[in-house]
């Protein structure tokens, strides 16, 4: 009998064991046992953060800046012409109250128009290490995929020689959001792309839209900010000292043309290439981790995993390098925006 | 009727493989047991594939011809070469190959279970699945150090640590299938060490002429940590002449490289357990993949893990084919019921 038993019983390990690789494979071609989606522990404090950062946002523009949205719309397309006409002394005639309006120029990238370079690019993979992120019913999890992409990215934008890349995390991490503005600010980022990829569990059709810093009312952009803020460990003191930042009208401004750089050609691109990809365009949302970054940020949803479709894709190398290289091909034409000769050579290549 | 008359009566043929970054391996129930070096090459032009003869060269034989070949090491980690099409191509033409190796017989089924590194199968999963689904019946996809912790009986309480080429995976067995958190990957492995003795010996003989090829070669065969009695010298060519290099000091600085975040993972494994399973986990670590043949390794871990209390670690026996012996004894044990035709 003592030598029965210990057998069973390793023959009952064995046999579970088993089962669970069929049901593991099962799951890989998406027969498998239903899957949990965003399983996140909803605080009071967590749930109220979105909004408290939107109110105070609000709050904080009414009183001291003037709606940037609204305020650039009224510029004219010679504005920065004449913005930057030199006196006859060599020195501007206009004063502080055209400078916004001088910055403020469309279509012109802040680094450009003070001669500065981008040097340091920073990608961030969202989520990771205990944070999986969404999860696609084959158990693709965003994490993942977003690490993935963003490995590829770096090793398309390195191929230039003239941009320092760095990843906030390079293997299956937790980085808590915070630290990730940390290291944004620590290793001087001159621009900051986090990679994500969205969940619609009403729909399984595979969005794309693109995320700048900034004040939303629609609830379900709220409510997709309180699930990426949820693991940013910034506590609401926190809040006062980094919302102090929101009056810098340049970040925003660069950031909503970065944003709307990579939207296009992530869109357009998916687009051509999968014939099934929505455009949700370029959004506000009170993100944690583009509030923290002090340069031109943005949070771009890549893919969504809702679609069985395209998670089925996501799992193909072929398509997330190709995600890579739409990203690359967005952070390019932001970069060369304003660029005369990139324009004719654009033109000329078509 | 029992499993083993369901498999004789079916005409079946089980195929454990082991697709690594470095190297591959197929073992068979026919008893087949074969390795190639993960290399595909495709001759560049017409000239090359006169020269070659084949339209595509695997493993060794592609190594040796690599000038005249599109070389593509398809599973290295993070190295896009030759474009992921070919990637993928690579990929189904390893599997093909390691296939027509084992030699089926005419009209025999294919059921195969496929070991591949822990990273990989997290977002490849499905393109395994499909650059294996022309060449077989039927398939199950795990993970490399799952396969070995199954071959190897470590069902439960143990900890295998399997070092490959491009990432070390760590797995926990506990008696059941495990979890993503009882399995982590570091990207400190054989790839890394290589890196960091190619750039020791450039520092070193500025004036001698190595390669990757080269490089990876010393540290296969004179790989260490710790104390080694016998001097390493090497030839190596300095301005087309051959000249004798002392490169003892870097192949231990490279080796020891990875011991860091070895030493620090596997305590942060141990550690996620209950003390009363640390114990046993302790008394049970399996290094596997071709990292476990560094010598001094397995005493080294040994003693950075004794001020955690009394531990034994041991090294798989056949590093080259403990992955895919696992893998074929999982595809022996599985019930016919559970293999679905592809």
């Amino acid at each position: 009998m003592k030598r029965f038993f210990p057998w069973n019983k390793e023959q009952r390990v064995r046999k579970d064991i088993l089962r669970g690789v069929y049901e593991e494979n099962l799951r890989i071609v998406g027969k498998g046992p239903a899957v949990i989606y965003k399983t996140r522990f909803y605080s009071a404090k967590r749930l109220m953060l979105p909004f408290l950062i939107s109110l105070m946002i609000l709050m904080f523009q009414e009183s001291f800046v003037p709606t940037p949205m609204q305020q650039r719309s009224q510029i004219t397309a010679n504005t920065f012409q004449k913005a930057y006409q030199p006196s006859a002394g060599g020195v501007s005639e206009e004063g502080p109250s055209n400078y916004k309006s001088f910055i403020s120029s469309p279509g012109m990238p802040i680094s450009r128009i003070f001669g500065l370079g981008v040097r340091t690019i920073m990608i961030d993979p969202g989520h990771g290490g205990n944070d999986t992120g969404t999860k696609g019913e084959m158990g693709t999890k965003e994490k993942d995929i977003a690490l993935d992409i963003a490995k590829r990215l770096r090793d398309r934008l390195k191929k230039y020689g003239n941009y320092n890349i760095v990843l906030t995390r390079d293997s299956d991490v937790t980085v808590p959001l915070n630290r990730r503005v940390e290291m944004a600010k620590a290793s001087k980022a001159d621009l900051f792309l986090s990679i994500h990829l969205n969940y619609l569990p009403s729909r399984p059709i595979n969005i794309i839209e693109t995320y700048y810093f900034g004040p939303s009312s629609d609830p379900k952009i709220l409510k997709l900010a309180e699930q990426e803020n949820a693991e940013s460990s910034y506590g609401n003191s926190d809040f006062r000292e980094i919302i102090g930042k929101i009056g810098d009208t340049m970040k925003l401004q660069e950031s909503k043309e970065f944003a709307a750089s990579i939207q296009k050609k992530l869109f357009m691109n998916m687009r051509k290439e999968t014939g099934t990809a929505y455009n949700f365009g370029v959004k506000r949302a009170p993100f944690v981790v583009l509030l923290g970054v002090d340069v031109p940020s943005v949070l771009a949803e890549v893919s969504c995993l809702s679609s069985k479709e395209e998670e089925v894709q996501l799992n193909t190398e072929s398509h997330r390098e190709n995600i890579a290289r739409y990203l690359e091909l967005g952070i390019l034409e932001y970069l060369n925006k304003g660029d005369v000769t990139h324009e004719a050579r654009r033109h000329t290549e078509k | 009727m029992k499993q083993d008359d369901i498999q004789k009566n079916e005409n079946i043929l089980y195929a454990g493989i082991d697709l690594g970054t470095s190297r591959s391996s197929i073992s068979a129930s026919n008893g087949t047991r074969q390795w190639i070096e993960s290399y595909v090459g495709w001759p560049k032009d017409f000239i090359a594939a006169q020269v070659v003869g084949k339209p595509v060269l695997f493993g060794a034989e592609a190594l040796q011809n690599r000038l005249s070949l599109d070389l593509c090491r398809p599973l290295e980690h993070g190295v896009i070469k030759e474009g992921i099409s070919r990637n993928e191509e690579a990929v189904k033409d390893i599997i093909k190959y390691l296939i027509e190796l084992a030699e089926p017989a005419p009209d025999q089924k294919i059921f195969a279970v496929v070991g591949v590194p822990a990273d990989t199968l997290k977002v490849n999963k499905l393109a395994i699945r499909k650059a294996v689904t022309d060449f077989v019946h039927s398939l199950m996809v795990v993970t490399e150090p799952f396969a070995v912790a199954y071959g190897m009986n470590l069902l439960n309480n143990s900890l295998v640590i399997d070092i490959g080429a491009g990432t070390t995976d760590f797995c926990i067995m506990h008696g059941t299938i495990p979890s993503e958190d009882d399995q982590k990957t570091i990207l400190t492995a054989g790839d890394y060490i290589d890196d960091q003795l190619y750039s020791y010996l450039i520092e070193k003989y500025p004036g001698s002429r190595f390669n990757k090829n080269m490089v990876r070669q010393f540290k296969e065969q004179y790989s260490f940590v710790r104390d080694l009695d016998e001097d390493i010298r090497v030839e190596i060519p300095v301005a087309g002449k051959p000249v004798m290099h002392d490169i003892k000091n870097e192949i231990k600085r490279a080796c020891e490289s990875i011991l860091p975040a070895l030493t620090e993972t596997t305590i942060e494994m141990i550690a996620r357990f209950d003390p009363e399973f640390q114990v046993k986990i302790k008394n049970n670590i399996v290094l596997a993949g071709g990292g476990s043949l560094i010598r001094g390794i397995k005493e080294y871990l040994q003693d950075a893990l004794k001020e955690y209390g009394p531990c034994n670690v041991t090294c798989v026996q056949d590093p080259l084919f403990a992955g895919s012996d696992g893998a074929i004894k999982l595809a022996k044990d599985m019930p016919v019921k559970y293999w679905e035709p592809l």
